[in-house]
């Protein structure tokens, strides 16, 4: 998606420092103290993790930390909303993936 | 009104409006024991965002409940917090 | 230690912190956001005197005046517990338990959801999510998008979004049923945006509002609602199309919409299909009180709020000692009611802190006078019946807490 460089009220976004990140393993830019979630949608990606169990994907839906749908693994830790957190220089995101779910089958099965 | 049975009503746990009207409809269930019953509300979010749908369903199912009668319950922690912080004060 | 704890650094927890800091107290603000402001940093709009109210500047001058007065200010910290600890509160955060004797929770509100089939697809937001993206981040959340529920909240950032050059094709109501309860009726969205049309913050919103006056057209304005809807800032509203689903496969590709009788049931054989690369759901806006709940303040359900509401004085106060409200977690209103209204629960807690003796009576005075001045100039009214729902709760304030004894030294306010 575009950023919005000049806004006829806001003004001109000044120039703030560019920062490189990874998200699964491939390098994107963002701005300096921008969100994960706001970087990532600057870059044109939408879907941030999967449902653990279904696979259906998942994006941004309240962007000020309420609904959890944005979560994803930053710097190997788990479950970080990525509507909260700011993007930080070589930070290794992830996005949330499906899990196994070896007792609900063994539970359906019986 | 086959495509609403099949609504997400609660995203984390991902349960339907069609289970929530069914179980609802079924026990003629209390707000909290719809949540017990489904999982509705008791995901990743805690139901930051489908609890007030999930009200107005034992609203519209239940007679005589309004809105106003369901209590608002919240459980501690209502963010999510790694365990080492909320053990942090028993160390 | 610290004497005020500010939970929300929303525009009524900096009043708020200015206040009892310019009293003399040592005040920490918490907020999880990563920078201070709360829902005030989205809001643009155009006043009646054509002046606009920049939210960004709003916070920044609030913020730069808390910092003056040495507050402490911490963002991406997240409070998740609130208890009672003797006469002082314990507030469980992530960086740790702080524990004070006054805490004033200034949460703000959180928007209804509206459940509607593929709202899980990346792409479909909170019409709040958009704001905070665009207005915020600066990072546009599509390049053509539907607005699902039309109320003031959805105007104003519709406006907020074109002027970022964001392309809002339509606005369409949610289907009818128990999940979107008013907002899927055309006749109770209409008399609701009847009600907020005099109040139009900007032109747009008053040249809507025009045919929207006539009682005529009230009457039989949805039987006769044109069906290319009525522009809105140049976007159709269309309150007799409803949102059926929004499809994609891996993102919102578009939303199926069909047409509606004037009662908001769907027409069938009417269904067509409008592309789009995002959705906004705007269900409106509900006092976010999680914190006052697990604390135990008792609430009130006051629709003309918003919903429930903890119990609380025209002072701010709750009936726990020590804990006081303010902004929208009392009830929804503009920025500008929770700024006066952060300052006026400021002030209450300097006065039972025992702050600066005789002035402090007449500074809270004042500060609630100014809570009613600026009502009832209000640029944006989110609910019409406010005034009622405000005096609801005094009443209810009155009949529980009030002991008669307090008439006679207190000075009641008119």
């Amino acid at each position: 998606m575009t950023r919005i460089m000049d806004h006829p009220i806001l003004g001109k976004l000044n120039d703030r420092k560019a920062i490189p990140f990874t998200f699964d393993g491939k390098t994107y830019e963002a701005l300096e103290n921008e969100t994960v979630a706001a970087a990532l949608l600057a870059n044109g990606i939408r879907t941030l993790r999967i449902h653990e169990e279904s696979g259906t994907p998942r994006g941004v839906y309240c962007n000020i930390g309420h609904c959890m749908e944005c979560r994803v693994t930053v710097n190997d830790q788990a479950n970080v909303r990525a509507c909260l957190t700011v993007v930080e220089q070589h930070m290794v995101i992830e996005s949330g993936k499906q899990h196994p779910t070896i007792v609900k089958r063994m539970v359906e099965q019986q | 009104m086959n495509s609403n049975e099949a609504i997400v009503v609660c995203r984390c746990e991902e349960v339907t409006y069609g289970q929530l009207r069914t179980t609802a409809e079924e026990h003629q269930c209390t707000a909290r024991e719809i949540k017990l019953r489904t999982r509705a509300g008791m995901g990743f979010c805690g139901g930051r965002t489908c609890r007030i749908p999930l009200d107005r369903i034992i609203e519209d199912v239940l007679p005589n409940v309004s809105q106003g009668d369901i209590p608002l319950k919240y459980q501690p922690p209502i963010r999510p917090v790694s365990f080492g912080t909320v053990g942090e004060k028993n160390d | 230690m610290m004497d005020v704890i500010v939970i929300g650094a929303g525009p009524a927890g900096l009043a708020g912190a200015i206040a009892s800091a310019n009293s003399g107290l040592k005040v920490i603000v918490i907020d999880e956001f990563i920078k201070p402001g709360g829902r005030l940093i989205g809001q643009l709009h155009q006043e009646r005197s054509g002046e606009w109210w920049n939210g960004i500047e709003e916070s920044e001058r609030l913020h730069q005046e808390a910092i003056t007065l040495s507050v402490d200010i911490r963002c991406g910290v997240s409070v998740y517990n609130l208890e009672k600890d003797g006469d002082l509160w314990n507030v469980h955060t992530s960086i740790g338990t702080i524990t004070v004797p006054f805490v004033l929770i200034a949460t703000g509100a959180a928007e209804y959801p509206i459940p509607l089939p593929g709202w899980t697809l990346p792409g479909v937001m909170s019409i709040g999510a958009a704001q905070v993206m665009t207005n915020v981040h600066r990072v546009q959340v599509g390049k053509k998008g539907i607005i699902v529920g039309a109320n003031i909240l959805a105007f104003a950032i519709l406006n907020e979004l074109q002027l970022a050059g964001i392309h809002v094709d339509r606005i369409v109501l949610p289907e009818k049923g128990p999940l979107s309860g008013k907002a899927g009726e055309p006749e109770e969205v209409m008399k609701s945006l009847l009600h907020a049309a005099h109040l139009a913050p900007s032109p747009l919103l008053r040249i809507g509002s025009r045919f929207m006056k006539n009682d005529w057209f009230r009457k039989t304005g949805m039987k006769f609602f044109p069906k290319n809807g009525v522009k809105v800032n140049g976007t159709p509203l269309l309150l007799r199309k409803a949102a059926i689903e929004v499809i994609g496969m891996k993102q919102v590709e578009g939303v199926r919409v069909a047409d509606t009788d004037a009662n908001g049931t769907i027409i069938p054989g009417t269904e067509t299909v409008y592309e789009a690369d995002f959705v906004c759901i705007a269900g409106g806006l509900y006092p976010l009180a999680e914190l006052a709940a697990v604390a135990g303040c008792p609430f009130q359900f006051i629709h003309e709020l918003g919903g429930h509401v903890p119990h609380h004085s025209e002072t701010m106060e709750t009936p726990l000692e020590g804990l006081f409200v303010a902004g929208n977690i009392t009830g929804i209103e503009s920025g500008k009611i929770a700024i006066a209204q952060g300052t006026t629960a400021g002030y209450s807690i300097a006065k039972h802190a025992g702050k600066c003796g005789a002035v402090i009576d007449e500074q809270l005075n004042q500060a609630i006078q100014n809570v009613r001045l600026i009502r009832m100039q209000a640029a944006i009214q989110f609910n019409p019946d406010i005034e009622s729902g405000r005096r609801k709760m005094s009443e209810l304030w009155e009949k529980l807490y009030e002991k008669p004894a307090n008439l006679h030294s207190t000075q009641k306010l008119g």
